[in-house]
């Protein structure tokens, strides 16, 4: 009976079943963005033409392609960053969690939160390196008071940069070098607590050193985040992402694993791309 | 402002032989060979100029106040009464300055005066002029912001003859009429707020004045304003953007403290507009002298409209006390012009520590 009681518990589907109430994802899509039939102009000019795509829980997904082929603008779109820009239209939708980002009941504010970012070159605020890590804490209200030392502690030690910088704290951010001020943009993102980070060559002003914390970072990232990285280093694209897309003029050419993309493209345009034939 | 140099666009750039910086003869006439040290020397003189010009203004003031200076003493600081005595009576001497018989002069209410106005006036236009700047840079769209930008400057050229014509015929009979009595019926009678209490006379005084003054100073704090707005990369504004901050957080958090030195500087220019302005306060203050305003209505006067409106009577006093007094008043309004731009350099200096070199990211 006992035997009994021990073999079933241990079958596979029941262990699955008890690790799937665990999932505290469990009841959500397992793309935590979708993004359908996506169009995006600015004024007259079309820059993306029917991009659809998921991006599944936990991955970090490569986009790659040549400057000007409206990578950076897609990702800017997913949280929403363009809207303001004048003569930005969008057809089609992003959702986040199954909902559009432009939802009418849809908070900007919590979109941004929930989705990242990091920029091609370091932005850090004009305060001190503790307040830079807890700006976007203080703004949602998310901590205050003692709480946001804990905070600043726990994600500057995240990033690595606490060792470096922890009895500056209160001290400019600008005197920091380039690799260390992005990675406390980095902690400051990660601080609110966000589900995805778009990162927009978040190495491209940087060091190989400091490249490869930031890479390092990202690993380790995922699978609790999920990372969309945009970035023209094609050996960063193979380092650190499971699914790379190629956009070409303004169009997804190719969207797959990124060992598949990268060893064997499908489409003619990528083997070149990947080839460095085509930039 | 402090811009970066316009240097055209990339494309603009021709690409070619650089010609050599000194060639190794020069050609050409006279002019054309002098051109190098004039630059030189002219730049040394030209650059000793402002001090010059700083060093013998003082001197010539503290060399006319000399002898109300010796009179006067230190209670000249602290006395309220001005009164200039009997020009028909014989002079009396007073450590070996002569003047009129029961002349007794007083600064603290002109003083008082100074700095009360000039407080207001940077009060009511701080908040004014960054929210206009604000609005000029990034709420508005352009064909709105360039005009509406046109119209600070021109503003900032109107005449304070003119703005204090307009305060004493139109802006002061109406809050005395219309705004005043609303809020000193309605503030709390505590501390501080007993202050804007009270009878609220006819328009002219020091809230008058303060506004006045306030509406002069809005140009050039908020030209000055945007002109750096402008200048703040957009990165990081993006960045705050990005972590979801709404745009007052972005503004308050972000844009203006990355140029919080430039604004404090606009400010103490501002100040130094205020603290010196003549005509449009000696035109709505009421110029009472002999007396520190009874409440934030009351009339009053300055350091600056009082030199205006009393030198004429003071040239009367054959002794030459009364422009002596004048002169140290003067001397007094010099001073403090100087110790708050020293006290701005030096807000600027420990503020600085945090913020972004201008132009950077």
């Amino acid at each position: 009976m006992v035997d009994e009681v021990m073999r079933s518990t241990q079958r596979p589907e029941v262990i699955d079943a008890t690790l799937a109430a665990l999932d505290p994802d469990r009841d959500r899509p397992p793309s935590v963005m979708e993004v359908d039939s996506l169009t995006l102009r600015f004024g007259e000019k079309t820059i993306l033409s029917d991009v659809s795509v998921a991006f599944p829980r936990g991955t970090v997904t490569a986009l790659i392609g040549p400057t000007g082929s409206g990578k950076s603008t897609f990702l800017r779109t997913l949280n929403r960053m363009n809207d303001r820009v004048s003569g930005f239209r969008h057809d089609g939708d992003v959702t986040l969690d199954g909902v559009s980002v432009w939802a009418p009941h849809q908070d900007l504010l919590s979109v941004r939160r929930r989705v990242g970012m990091l920029f091609q070159r370091p932005n850090p605020f004009p305060m001190s390196i503790r307040d830079n890590v807890v700006a976007g804490v203080k703004a949602h209200g998310i901590a205050k008071g003692r709480q946001l030392d804990v905070v600043a502690e726990t994600r500057l030690r995240e990033v690595g940069l606490w060792d470096a910088v922890k009895d500056r704290l209160g001290e400019s951010p600008f005197r920091l070098s380039g690799g260390q001020q992005q990675l406390l943009c980095l902690a400051r993102a990660l601080a609110v607590g966000p589900e995805m980070l778009l990162l927009d060559e978040p190495t491209s002003s940087l060091d190989p050193g400091s490249t490869e914390s930031v890479e390092n970072l990202m690993r380790q990232l995922t699978p609790a985040l999920t990372l969309i990285v945009v970035t023209h280093n094609l050996g960063q694209a193979r380092r650190v992402s499971q699914s790379t897309i190629l956009f070409y003029d303004g169009r997804l050419i190719e969207h797959g694993a990124t060992s598949e993309l990268f060893d064997a493209p499908r489409d003619p345009r990528t083997q070149r791309y990947v080839n460095g034939l085509m930039g | 402002m402090t811009g970066p140099a316009d240097f055209g666009s990339p494309d603009s750039v021709t690409t070619g032989p650089v010609p050599p910086l000194r060639p190794a003869r020069r050609r050409g006439g006279i002019l054309r060979r002098c051109e190098e040290p004039l630059w030189r020397w002219g730049g040394r003189v030209a650059s000793l100029i402002p001090l010059a010009g700083l060093t013998f203004v003082l001197v010539v003031l503290a060399v006319k106040a000399w002898p109300a200076i010796r009179v006067n003493g230190p209670g000249f600081l602290t006395r309220s009464l001005w009164q200039p005595g009997s020009t028909y009576g014989a002079p009396v001497r007073t450590g070996g300055v002569l003047h009129p018989v029961g002349s007794s002069y007083g600064a603290w209410p002109l003083i008082a005066g100074t700095l009360q106005s000039s407080f207001i006036a940077v009060l009511v236009a701080l908040p004014i002029s960054l929210g206009a700047a604000f609005a000029l840079t990034e709420r508005l769209p352009k064909w709105l912001s360039r005009p509406l930008g046109f119209f600070v400057e021109v503003l900032a050229g109107i005449p304070s003859v003119i703005i204090g014509l307009w305060g004493v015929l139109e802006l002061g009979p109406f809050l005395a009429r219309h705004v005043y009595p609303l809020i000193a019926n309605h503030v709390p009678n505590v501390a501080v707020l007993r202050y804007f209490r009270g009878s609220t006379g006819y328009g002219e005084g020091l809230m008058t004045s303060g506004l006045v003054l306030g509406l002069m100073i809005v140009p050039i704090i908020a030209s000055t304003t945007r002109d750096l707005f402008l200048q703040v990369p957009p990165l990081p504004k993006e960045g705050g953007e990005a972590l979801g901050m709404t745009d007052a957080e972005v503004a308050r958090w972000i844009t203006v403290p990355w140029v919080r030195s430039g604004i404090i500087g606009a400010t103490v220019l501002g100040l130094g507009r205020a603290l010196g302005e003549t005509i449009a306060v000696a035109m709505v203050s009421g110029s009472i002298l002999g007396q520190v305003a009874p409440n934030v209505y009351g009339t009053m006067t300055t350091i600056a409209a009082t030199i205006v409106s009393q030198l004429d009577s003071a040239a009367t006093d054959g002794t030459g006390f009364a422009v002596a007094t004048l002169a140290e008043a003067g001397l007094i309004l010099a001073v403090i012009s100087i110790a708050v731009n020293v006290a701005a350099r030096g807000i600027v200096n420990r503020t600085s520590r945090l913020a972004a070199p201008v132009g950077r990211v």
